[in-house]
């Protein structure tokens, strides 16, 4: 067995000193009477070993006579999940960001100025991230300007594109929020009553602001009839037609 | 580093910006737009020379592989960030909850042991020294 050893590692290991040779063995093995210099050189070995700093706390084997399989307790100041992680990283505004209110689902939401449509699965037109990594794109050339030449490889025929091409100008349907409607009302100079009341009243609305000319029209014809003595109900018939619009 | 992401937002929003231009040069092209689809396309040149020049600038940056995922299915990536934070809260209190069992575990074990073992926990203590307050 030794002569394998010697022909593996060379000769020089013939010439160990005998000290070295009890390295071999485990730290918790001490020979039952150790020499002197044995036990400095375990002394040596073990924080080696065990990359202790400052007091040990686990002894030599034979010093732990009833006790085997003694450890070191953790050493206190190591950061573990006893500590607020996210606490400890300063992380709480980003969790109270992402956690506290409901981030939307969908891409478009994180991304609004991007055009087309980039809700749909990349995988469907091809371009899916994943495929950048998957099947990186052959690359390496400097990006140089096109010169005159290059340029009329790009003369197009004239004319619209072709329906399937047309995908730039899709955009997701934005959803009409009710916030704007609210935001309207109140800015009508009418008062809302009941809402049956107020819908009738934007109807009339709608139909008085179109004819302003007829409104003018209408005003110069009361003038006339006031002046008119033969007009018959002026001040009877104008507060009624004023508390039906109320 | 907010610098550099900043100089690559503005890049890109530059170039997506000028993309979405030509895109609309070409949907109609009119023979006129000749010379506005040149410069469109050179300036497309200009836009990927200079987000090449910002990859330098954040060589050192890593970006997980699910939040491509995410992205790549139409989701809002910030919800890849959600998921995690909530994950890891979740794994803390999990691993607080083990240590904190393990923790009053190991003190009554000790006491209980010091009572059917006094000497050999005197010994015990003696080694150690004392426990850390759980």
């Amino acid at each position: 067995m030794t002569e394998i050893f010697s022909s593996l590692y060379g000769q020089n290991d013939g010439q160990v000193p005998p000290g070295s040779s009890t390295l071999g063995f485990g730290a918790g093995r001490p020979p039952p009477q150790p020499p002197a210099q044995n036990q400095a050189s375990m002394s040596a070995q073990i924080p080696l070993q065990l990359g202790d700093e400052g007091p040990a706390l686990r002894r030599p084997g034979a010093m732990n006579e009833p006790f085997y399989l003694l450890r070191e307790i953790p050493v206190g100041n190591e950061l573990t999940g006893n500590t607020n992680l996210i606490t400890h990283y300063s992380l709480e505004h980003a969790y109270n960001k992402f956690c506290g209110k409901k981030v939307k689902e969908k891409l478009s939401s994180f991304l609004p100025e991007l055009p087309g449509m980039i809700d749909s699965p990349g995988s469907q037109d091809g371009s899916a991230l994943r495929s950048l990594i998957e099947k990186p794109p052959v690359c390496g050339n400097s990006f140089s300007p096109l010169t005159g030449a290059l340029l009329a490889g790009f003369r197009l025929h004239t004319g619209p594109l072709p329906e399937q091409y047309r995908l730039m100008h899709i955009q997701p349907p934005k959803k009409k929020s009710k916030h704007k409607h609210r935001h309207h009302r109140p800015q009508d100079p009418i008062p809302p009553e009941t809402p049956s009341d107020s819908d009738h009243k934007k109807k009339k609305k709608k139909k008085d602001d179109d004819p302003d000319r007829k409104k003018k029209k209408k005003d110069k014809k009361k003038k006339k009839n006031r002046h008119s003595p033969d007009h018959p109900g002026l001040t009877g018939s104008q507060p009624n037609c004023s508390n039906s619009l109320r | 580093m907010a610098e550099n992401f900043d100089n690559l937002e503005e890049h890109l929003e530059k170039f997506v910006e000028n993309i979405r231009q030509l895109g609309i040069i070409v949907s109609d092209f009119q023979p006129s737009s000749q010379t506005g689809l040149n410069q469109k396309l050179n300036f497309m040149i200009t836009g990927l020379q200079d987000i090449e020049k910002c990859r330098q600038q954040l060589h050192d940056i890593n970006v997980p592989l699910e939040a491509f995922e995410y992205i790549d299915q139409g989701r809002n990536p910030q919800l890849y960030t959600k998921e995690c934070l909530e994950r890891a809260l979740a794994k803390n209190e999990q691993v607080k909850g083990k240590i904190d069992t393990m923790t009053k575990f190991k003190s009554l074990l000790i006491s209980e042991l010091g009572k059917v073992f006094p000497e050999e926990m005197a010994r015990y203590k003696a080694i150690h020294g004392d426990d850390p307050p759980s």
